[in-house]
């Protein structure tokens, strides 16, 4: 039995070092409702300095996991020290899906928030929104590099999954024109904690063009 | 039927203690709806009321008046514990009731006691659940030296949570001190005790820590003997509202940072039935065995015996003989 505080952030969380940023996200979600404060399960088993270190420690984690350049450089300290080999970490297999009925709904923390964060720190994502238009592939090689399944965008934005299918395939005949294909952009690029006004004027001014 | 159990009966018995830390968690209510489902399947099983102070196992099963109880053998009235022992309505169950115990059992001596559990695990049965009184005195607790295995049953509620923790911890230092009172780690305990005075009284786990300081290959054999104890824990009284996963999450805290495995064997959901059953002093499956609350039980059943049905396994056996 290793004290937590000699556990590595992967073991932590209980993660493979090549877990995707929903995976972390779902990871910390669960570690939460073991430790917090109000949980039933955990109640009185710790003193209370004790279970805020755990919760400071489950935090710096999580954080650390959740952002793109500071992971790696975790990472980069895991495998000079030998804990982490370096094949491991050649590709993190970012595509993964989760299982769509996620926690996350529940969590007073919002996946969004914190998709926010890989997203501002992904070089390639960062790449697309830096263009003048963008495309559905475009917007579907974002959704595959965060994780998300396209159910879950679907659950989340209430947009059938015909419109959105439509709309990454860039097939516009299947799409409502105007004002409804402009509202479901803007809630496909909010789920994804991206800017919805810049996804939906860039992706309808590539339509147009 | 008989010729398969007593050949197993013959074995060492399976034994199981019921702990809930706190009154009113579903102990006895378990130990007589288990015990019934366990003689049904066959096996030969035995109910011990050790709730010494308070017992009611005899009333919840519907037998007012027991002939004998666990005070007579502790007074010498009788020769042997067997003598104790009655037999019940149900084919294959048998009980040692409490009912009659003097009023200051539950404070008696010391060699009373041990001679007591030598007699309890020289008794010839498939199964025997002990029913166990509430709190963590050292009666309640030293059954647990009876046996690697134990039950504890708790509620979702945080009082009830909070008394499974301190149960648990109770029987998890016990333990470590039954394992330290073989000659080779007795050195060993008391460097460790001495060294961390707090943790034999509110964190028993820093003791294996300190222990595995001190002596790294002991206390790594003394680990290794904490993780072959098999701990199972029920969640009784779960209602709709209530988060389904509780079990689970108590059984991770206990292996993370106690380091000893329990396993959730299953939810038990709220009846209000149950009460009418206890007031009419019959027992629950009986009367509604069809009902969610019965397949939990089968379900928590299946947890104990392992999921496999051994009479069919002792059945196979003794026909291949």
């Amino acid at each position: 039995m290793k004290t937590l505080e000699k556990l590595n952030y992967y073991e932590l969380l209980e993660i493979a070092p090549h877990a995707s940023p929903l995976e972390v996200h779902q990871a910390y979600k669960e570690m939460y409702d073991l430790y917090h404060d109000d949980s039933l399960a955990s109640y009185s088993f710790f003193p209370p300095e004790e279970r805020r270190e755990i919760l400071a420690m489950l935090d710096e984690a999580y954080s650390t996991l959740m952002n793109v350049k500071t992971r790696a450089g975790y990472d980069r300290s895991l495998v000079e020290n030998g804990t982490l080999k370096t094949d491991v970490k050649d590709r993190p297999d970012m595509n993964r899906t989760v299982d769509a009925k996620s926690p996350a709904d529940q969590s007073a923390l919002s996946i969004r928030d914190n998709v926010k964060s890989v997203v501002s720190s992904h070089p390639g994502i960062q790449e697309i929104l830096a263009r003048e238009t963008i495309s559905g592939a475009e917007l579907k090689s974002i959704r595959d590099e965060l994780g998300i399944p396209l159910e879950e965008v679907a659950k989340t934005t209430k947009v059938r999954m015909l419109y959105l299918e439509a709309i990454e395939n860039d097939e516009f005949e299947k799409i409502p024109a105007g004002i409804f294909l402009k509202g479901f952009l803007k809630a496909y690029g909010q789920c994804m904690g991206l800017d919805a006004d810049t996804v939906a004027s860039r992706y309808l001014k590539r339509m147009k063009d | 039927m008989n010729s398969i159990n007593q050949s197993r009966s013959e074995c060492t018995p399976f034994i199981w203690p019921i702990g809930g830390g706190k009154g009113g968690t579903g102990k006895s209510f378990l130990t007589i709806n288990i015990g019934i489902l366990l003689a049904r399947q066959g096996y030969k099983t035995l109910l011990i009321d050790a709730d010494l102070g308070t017992p009611n196992l005899h009333t919840i099963i519907g037998l007012p008046n027991p002939k004998t109880s666990l005070s007579d053998f502790v007074n010498k009235t009788v020769s042997t514990l067997e003598e104790t022992v009655l037999e019940m309505p149900v084919h294959n169950l048998f009980l040692i009731s409490g009912a009659r115990n003097k009023l200051d059992i539950a404070n008696f001596a010391h060699e009373q006691k041990m001679k007591m559990l030598r007699a309890i695990s020289r008794l010839h049965y498939d199964y025997i659940l002990l029913d166990l009184g509430a709190g963590t005195a050292f009666n309640t607790i030293d059954f647990f030296t009876l046996s690697d295995s134990g039950i504890f049953v708790c509620i979702p509620e945080p009082t009830s949570i909070e008394n499974i923790y301190r149960l648990i911890r109770s029987v998890y230092i016990r333990k470590i001190r039954q394992v330290l009172q073989i000659n080779c780690f007795r050195n060993l305990a008391g460097q460790a005790e001495a060294q961390n005075r707090d943790a034999v009284i509110q964190h028993p786990e820093y003791l294996l820590t300190t222990l595995k300081q001190i002596d790294p290959e002991q206390g790594g054999n003394i680990e290794k003997i904490l993780q072959a104890f098999q701990f199972k824990l029920v969640v009784n009284q779960v209602r709709k509202r209530d988060n389904p996963r509780t079990g689970t999450l108590i059984c991770k805290i206990i292996e993370k940072h106690l380091g000893m495995r329990i396993q959730f064997i299953g939810n038990v959901g709220f009846d209000d039935r149950v009460h009418e059953t206890v007031c009419m002093k019959s027992p629950y499956i009986l009367k509604y065995a069809h009902s969610q609350t019965a397949l939990d039980l089968h379900g928590v059943l299946q947890g104990i015996t392992g999921g496999t049905n051994r009479q069919t396994a002792a059945l196979a056996a003794s026909t291949s003989i």
